[in-house]
């Protein structure tokens, strides 16, 4: 299946999640996924630009997102993060997404749909990392 | 330090600090991001910076990061003040971690963070002496 590219707006219906932050953001085009609990495994795996699904509501996937130029946050499994934060993220344009189902299924719902995974960094050595900058900056 | 340093800064970092965790290694990156460092080059350092800061704040007292960018490299060098690390061989195997139940729960403890910093950096040392810290160095090449 040919990977494509989504409005997150079309990803918040798929997943029939609900939008924490301002509906304005999710004009936001999404063409990598990526699903961990762990920080570190998402700065090692996940593609730089990538739309986050997580179950961990704490300020480290803030930072982890500012870091790797991630496009927007799912919490999976009906976690909720604290308004502190969905402060911070509206402020920082961070695009928050809730959904109730589990990571799994919403990861398949997505890839179902055809979203895909993408390459980290350190698979990418040629230089063409530096040739995602349009797709991490809107 | 190397004499060619066109800049250098010293960040301060708190052990057990988890509300300002990561701030240093954002800074960081904006200032990379800022003087026009190549993407890759710019998530490659920050990913280390933020492993080693997290590192700092979850296992030592204290620690300072210092950081400089020649006209060839970054060099980064994290001292801390703690308990060391027991045995650096498996700190480095991916996926073995000494994070306790707490701090998995906060997200830490994928058993990625020194190998993450190995991996991302062209050159990479470590030494550390037990209930005294960790002296970490390693450096991105520009070109």
């Amino acid at each position: 299946m040919k990977n494509v590219n989504m409005l997150l707006n079309k990803i918040k219906e798929l997943i029939g999640g609900k939008s924490l932050t301002s509906d304005i953001l999710l004009g936001r085009e999404i063409v990598y996924c990526f699903g961990a609990d762990l920080m570190s495994d998402v700065l090692r795996f996940a593609r730089t630009g990538s739309l986050l699904l997580t179950g961990l509501t704490n300020n480290q996937v803030l930072q982890v997102s500012e870091i790797l130029d991630l496009k927007g946050i799912i919490f999976v499994r009906g976690k909720i993060p604290d308004s502190g934060l969905i402060e911070e993220a509206e402020r920082r344009k961070l695009p928050l997404l809730a959904s109730d189902k589990l990571m799994f299924d919403t990861c398949g719902i997505l890839y179902s749909n055809g979203l895909k995974g993408g390459k980290s960094l350190l698979e990418v050595k040629d230089g063409s990392a530096n040739n995602i900058q349009p797709v991490v900056s809107d | 330090m190397d004499q060619q340093t066109t800049f250098s800064q010293s960040f301060p970092i708190k052990g057990g600090d988890f509300v300002n965790a990561g701030t240093v290694s954002v800074k960081i990156k904006n200032i990379l991001k800022d003087i026009g460092v190549k993407p890759d080059i710019v998530y490659r350092i920050s990913i280390c910076c933020y492993e080693a800061e997290m590192n700092i704040v979850m296992y030592a007292d204290e620690g300072i990061l210092d950081f400089s960018i020649t006209p060839e490299n970054i060099i980064v060098d994290v001292n801390d003040k703690g308990k060391g690390i027991e045995n650096l061989e498996l700190a480095l195997q991916e996926g073995y971690s000494t994070a306790t139940e707490r701090m998995r729960e906060m997200g830490f403890g994928a058993g990625m963070g020194l190998p993450n910093i190995k991996k991302n950096a062209d050159e990479f040392s470590i030494e550390s002496e037990l209930s005294k810290g960790t002296k970490l160095h390693f450096k991105v090449y520009l070109n």
